[in-house]
């Protein structure tokens, strides 16, 4: 299964960990790696969440991931590329 | 800004998020804040079990469209929720659920009645929120408010501290709510209109699978324009019983495990499903990689998660659904004046479908009294206007199929998570949001002895509820895989019920009215009579076979092409031209 990273930023609020990594756990969702540091803002804080995921689901952990109300935004970083910024529409950006 | 405590702050925040009525018990940690509800305009229902608080507040916002509101102490008074909320979770219902927890320096400690309401319903809730600073309590109230009903309605669980009730602040509700990290589409985008029209004129086979969606957007009318519009067959799952009519000569009724034939094969055969708020749950779809195999999808629903989540979408269409089909309309009408395909074939097969395999039941040899003939005199005799609710199993298909919807929000059930126990609570809210109009609740022997209680808030609180007991003396719907799939073997699914408890009694032991009826010919005259009690809840026991099954059926996992209409029958697809 290929690894993809994700760049999440999230309101640093209390049980945003919990949340997110909830998420994963009950979607059955595999988490490779996680880590959690500040940003510039002291409101909002990064996950860098390494997944172990294959073509649609994917996009359904972001999607879900999305449907969060603490998480802000979520970027994929692609190895070699610029980073891929998600919205929640799949298949039609606006 | 004059000072108030927090439980006033509170009070005054739910006044402001425009609250009228709230379900709940009071307990040691949300008590400070029931002593400035004594003086609040606001309506607060005692009830007799925190479970009903929730369904109750979920009938509300079911029939009147806005946030049903509940509250509960700390602890118990908190867990209790859960399954209502869980509940409301899975029919996207907006709520808001107020807790109280226990003092914020005790949180942590196992203190007496602590219990993580908040983490208990993370995995759930729409969202939820711990305030512990009296201060954050409006902004908390008009977010929970603004999240519930906005996008996908949903749960949304605010647990406050009691040191946050009983600490002085001020009271400043928001005038806006602005989250980063929430902001639901509501305006489809137009390249994607513009395919699902083009779609739409290239289909010869095109179905509109309608899920509960189509009602929380109130977008009922634009559906049957649409379906007018276009002369496709139309689907109504059991959440959206009631979005379309069921006298409408295009629609097949519904589909899924308990669905009708026609319905049931209109998505295996269709070229096009045009998928309007519904989300390919398996009690539709049978076995996955079976469902509509030919046929190209085009998704619109307002949660992106949804999208590719069971099935793929070719065409997604994310947003509102009263927005989007606003948008489709003229769209599609413009497209279909450059190319209207013929759906002559498809309809006509789809008629003979629905004429050849009508919903059905047989009539008991014995004399006695079959549920489904109940069922479909109380829809006849009360009328399209009546609210229905339901329980969970035999009782509750039975409803969904031979009643006639004719209104949207008219019919309520637990159709996601399944929660036996709804229907009574329900009818509750229900009432309480529409006091003028007749309230039902069809429910079944073993649901009535999970909730019945709330008959006795019923009773006090001049809430005239009718409730149909379809007494079939077991947990009737397990009885009936155990028939189907475990050889008969009845382990734990009788429940005597026409012996013990005696309903008419129990009924009226709680301030209501208890009517029985066991024969065919007392039906009519008992529904007569119970329709014409209008100062009291009214409780008829209606004593029915216990081995009516409920057909058509789907087995659990298997293909929709395998549906069955009585036991060992499948349809004659030799006779039909498909
Ligand atoms: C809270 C809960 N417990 C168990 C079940 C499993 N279950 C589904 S239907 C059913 C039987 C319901 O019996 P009854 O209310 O008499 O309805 P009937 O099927 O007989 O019409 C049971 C036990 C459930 N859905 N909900
Ligand atoms: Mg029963």
């Amino acid at each position: 299964m290929a690894q993809h990273t994700l760049e999440v930023l999230v309101e640093n609020s209390p049980g945003v960990l919990a949340r997110v990594s909830g998420l994963f756990a009950r979607r059955a969702y595999n988490i490779e790696r996680l880590t959690v540091g500040p940003t510039a803002n002291p409101e909002v804080s990064q996950m860098d969440i390494v997944v172990s995921v294959e073509g649609h689901a994917l996009e359904q952990v972001i999607a879900q991931l999305d449907k969060l109300i603490n998480v802000i935004a979520i970027k994929e970083i692609k190895p070699e590329s610029a980073p891929e910024v998600h919205d929640t529409q799949p298949d039609y950006q606006n | 800004m004059s000072q108030v405590t927090g439980a006033q702050s509170l009070v005054s925040s739910l006044e402001a998020a425009g609250v009228d009525v709230m379900f709940g018990i009071p307990g040691g940690a949300i008590l400070p804040a029931y002593d400035p509800i004594f003086d609040s305009k606001i309506r607060h229902i005692l009830v007799r079990h925190e479970q009903g608080a929730g369904h109750a507040a979920t009938g509300y916002a079911q029939v009147t469209g806005r946030v049903g509101v509940c509250i509960a102490t700390s602890g118990p008074g908190a867990t209790n929720l859960v399954t209502p909320l869980a509940d409301a979770a899975m029919d996207s219902v907006p709520m808001v659920a107020i807790t109280g927890q226990v003092p914020s320096l005790a949180i942590g400690t196992d203190a007496f009645q602590e219990a993580d309401i908040r983490g208990i319903t993370m995995p759930f809730a729409k969202h939820n929120y711990l305030i512990t600073d009296p201060a954050d309590i409006p902004r908390a109230i008009a977010e929970a408010f603004h999240i519930a009903s906005t996008g996908r309605p949903g749960p949304v669980l605010v647990d406050i501290a009691k040191d946050a009730l009983q600490k002085m602040t001020e009271f400043n509700y928001p005038t806006s709510v602005n989250l980063k990290g929430y902001q639901p589409r509501l305006e489809p985008n137009a390249q994607a209109i513009a395919d699902a029209a083009a779609l739409i004129t290239q289909s010869s086979k095109p179905v509109f699978y309608v899920g509960g969606g189509v009602i929380k957007a109130d977008a009922n009318r634009e559906l049957l324009e649409i379906a007018n519009l276009l002369g496709a067959p139309v689907v109504t799952t059991l959440m959206a019983r009631g979005a379309f009519p069921d006298s409408h000569p295009l629609h097949l009724g519904m589909p899924g495990m308990h669905g009708t034939v026609a319905a049931v094969t209109a998505l295996q055969k269709a070229d096009l499903l045009i998928t309007l708020g519904a989300r390919f749950d398996d009690r539709v779809t049978g076995k996955l990689s079976t469902f509509a195999t030919n046929a190209k999808v085009i998704h619109c629903d307002i949660d992106p998660a949804e999208i590719h989540k069971n099935r793929f979408a070719d065409v997604p269409v994310i947003g509102d659904l009263k927005h989007t089909l606003q948008a489709l309309i003229p769209a599609l009408k413009a497209a279909l004046a450059k190319n209207k395909p013929d759906l002559t074939a498809w309809l006509r097969q789809m008629n003979s479908l629905k004429s050849t395999y009508p919903l059905g039941y047989g009539q008991p040899s014995d004399g006695s009294l079959s549920p489904q003939y109940v069922i479909e005199r109380l829809g006849k005799i009360s009328g399209p206007d009546t609210i229905f609710t339901s329980g969970v199993g035999q009782h509750q298909m039975w409803a969904a199929q031979f009643i006639n919807y004719e209104n949207p929000r008219t019919w309520l059930n637990s159709g996601g998570l399944g929660t036996m126990g709804y229907a009574v609570p329900a009818a509750m809210g229900a009432k309480v949001g529409a006091p003028d109009t007749t309230v039902w609740a069809i429910d079944g022997d073993g649901c009535f002895q999970m909730t019945n209680q709330e008959l006795v808030t019923c009773a006090l609180n001049d809430i005239p509820v009718k409730i149909a007991i379809i007494n079939n003396e077991s947990l009737g719907m397990v009885r009936q895989w155990q028939t189907l799939f475990y050889e008969g073997r009845y382990s734990n699914t009788s429940l005597e019920s026409k012996r013990v408890p005696n309903f008419p009694m129990l009924a009226e032991a709680m301030g209501c009215v208890g009517l029985s009826c066991e024969r065919p010919e007392d039906v009519d005259a008992t529904i007569e009579k119970a329709m014409n009690i209008n100062d009291q809840p009214v409780v008829v026991d209606f004593r029915v076979h216990r081995d009516a099954m409920v057909w058509p059926m789907v087995a659990a996992g298997t293909s929709n092409d395998d549906i069955m209409i009585a036991r060992e029958t499948a349809p004659d697809w030799d006779s039909q031209e498909l």
